[in-house]
């Protein structure tokens, strides 16, 4: 049974039509990327699915629950978290904190009962072992003290997942988590997609780097200027003639990257 | 907005703080009634406390959850009016004004948050300070109620059944036992899950929302709460002084209290209380050394906001986070020297 459905999404900015028409689905267990060329539509479609932006037309259904409409932090709740291409993690905050925050959903205290200080104590400690589990799953434990403004660019987008994994979703949305990674890091969020997917997290991913793309992932989506011009295994992908001139044709014009 | 920045030990130095805190509070409880109860001093000493909560839940509100409110002298002032009215011309139990003050000023909050949920950083300063001006011509103008430009005089004491609070040093040790029970439940809730919320919002509202934290809820809690604080803080205040008048819930006391919380620091709640303590006291230095001059009081009192201006750029420039950031700092190198 499909886990996440998307049907005849729909985005338009004025006269730009950022995503038109597009439909997949996205089956439990499975790692499965979008593509496509700059400008193709694809952090719009993660702004659709997650409820930061409301498309003019389509449907979003997750475990047949429809998604449109809901706010960002509802969509959370359901099960669906997701990390930007521009990460936005909590600068003056530790990495740990950074995660704490992400297990916010656990905890059954609010402000009375965190204020008399009833049952805290407890919470906390529960949240931090999560946290710490999380940092660890990711492969950066070692930066859980240092505030996320002082952390490298690489061990950034890994914290940012392990925040996003804080939330203890099922559907896991990662907007490029390898921009900007190093061959070696790349690997290693390599061994981590593994690692979530195989706990039983559905990961859907945007990527750029062709290679890591065609090793994890079971199955494309190509977008080209908003539309769907392709799905199917990696394998297929590679051969498509539409897509193989979607990317040369952008290489033509040589200048938007 | 920058000028709100937080260390990495933050809840260990925040601990350490909140003891030296507390220690300070008992030794104020204890010997300044004992070192003798003059009359002056404590009321001073009132002034002080009423500042002291204010801070709290302004620190919540812009050094926590980083949402400017140039405000909350408005809701100081909306409590002060409502329990004055109430109590006095009403005629209604001292508590009962107490919790109706609280209760409006909480309203007022409520609405103050609705704009924040649109605006930022300048242009949310702009619509709370429109929020102040409003409230500053509604106490003005409403003679009929708030007595107009010439106050509102002979506001009763506060009294509980048949017990009246009305000595000089009952109503001091009043109002301090109402600012550290403040001071340690706004403490208390910045040490779990809502403080780390607050910070979370403040660092990132789309990071906040893509972790689950509901940041519209959010938002409109830690106004309506701080905002509930600055009306009790208000409610005491009418009691404690006993005459209110338009001009000490103005822009200009709005900007000191927002002064105040930016001295004391960003993330920090011990910051922004000490803050307040020493802020406030300024004014009003010959309360604590009578040997001080007729004439440098006078001085003090005529330059007050140039001093506290001054306070804000030397902060901003010799210690960007605060009085909080000077007492990490200092605990960071108390931890290297012991290494």
């Amino acid at each position: 049974m499909s886990l996440l459905s998307v049907r005849d999404l729909t985005k338009r900015f004025g006269g730009v039509t950022a995503v038109e028409g597009v439909s997949f689905d996205v089956h439990e267990g499975t790692i499965k990327a979008v593509i496509g060329p700059n400008g193709a539509g694809k952090s719009t479609l993660f702004n659709l699915l997650t409820g930061f932006d409301r498309p003019d037309a389509g449907s979003v259904t997750f475990k047949g629950m429809d998604l449109l409409g809901v706010r960002p932090c509802r969509v959370v709740k359901r099960g669906v978290a997701r990390t930007f291409q521009n990460t936005q993690l909590f600068e003056e905050m530790t990495a740990l904190e950074n995660v704490l925050v992400g297990t916010d959903g656990s905890f059954r205290g609010g402000f009375i009962r965190s204020a008399m200080r009833i049952g805290t104590r407890a919470e906390e400690r529960s949240a931090r072992s999560r946290a710490l589990h999380f940092l660890r799953r990711v492969g950066v434990e070692e930066w859980a003290d240092t505030a996320a403004t002082d952390i490298p660019h690489g061990v950034r987008r890994s914290l940012e997942i392990a925040r996003a994994l804080a939330t203890e979703p099922e559907l896991l949305l990662l907007d490029e988590p390898a921009a900007g990674l190093n061959a070696s890091e790349t690997h290693l969020l390599r061994d981590a997609l593994y690692r979530i997917r195989d706990e039983g997290v559905t990961i859907v991913i945007v990527e750029h780097d062709v290679g890591l793309v065609m090793d994890v992932s079971e199955e494309i989506v190509v977008l080209d200027r908003g539309c769907k011009i392709a799905e199917g295994p990696p394998l297929l992908i590679q051969k498509d003639a539409r897509v193989i001139e979607a990317y040369l044709g952008e290489e033509g014009a040589a200048d938007d990257n | 907005m920058k000028m709100l920045r937080r260390g990495k030990s933050l809840s260990r130095a925040g601990k350490s703080g909140a003891l030296v805190l507390a220690l300070l509070g008992v030794v104020m409880l204890i010997v300044v009634p004992l070192a003798g109860p003059e009359r002056y001093l404590l009321k001073v000493l009132d002034f002080v406390g009423i500042a002291v909560i204010v801070t709290a839940g302004l620190a919540l509100l812009f050094g926590y959850a980083g949402q400017v409110s140039l405000g909350h002298a408005g809701f100081v002032g909306i409590g002060a009016y409502t329990s004055a009215y109430l109590v006095s011309t009403v005629g209604v139990p001292w508590l009962v004004g107490v919790a109706a003050a609280v209760l409006l000023s909480t309203l007022g909050g409520l609405i103050l948050a609705l704009p924040s949920l649109r605006l930022k950083g300048h242009y949310l300063a702009m619509a709370t300070l429109g929020f102040n001006e409003i409230i500053y011509v509604m106490f003005r103008e409403a003679r009929g109620i708030t007595g107009g430009h010439d106050g509102f005089g002979g506001i009763p004491y506060p009294s509980i059944g048949g017990f009246t609070i009305d000595t000089p040093l009952g109503v001091y040790l009043l109002v301090w036992a109402v600012a550290a029970l403040v001071v340690f439940f706004v403490w208390s809730l910045v040490q779990g899950r809502p403080g780390r919320a607050m910070r979370a919002l403040h660092g990132s509202e789309i990071g906040a929302e893509a972790s689950g934290i509901d940041t519209v809820k959010l938002k409109v809690r830690v106004f309506a709460l701080s905002a509930a604080l600055a009306g009790l803080a208000g409610a005491l205040y009418a009691h404690a002084i006993g005459f209110i008048s338009p001009s000490s819930f103005g822009l200009d006391q709005s900007i000191i209290y927002l002064a105040i919380v930016v001295v004391g620091g960003g993330g920090s709640i011990v910051g922004p209380v000490v803050a307040a303590i020493l802020l406030s006291l300024l004014p009003y230095a010959d309360a604590l050394l009578p040997n001080l001059s007729q004439s440098t009081v006078t001085l003090l009192q005529a330059w007050e906001t140039d001093i506290y201006g001054l306070t804000m750029i030397v902060v901003a420039i010799l210690a960007p986070g605060g009085l909080a950031s000077l007492m990490r700092r200092r605990k960071g190198r108390e931890e290297t020297v012991s290494a």
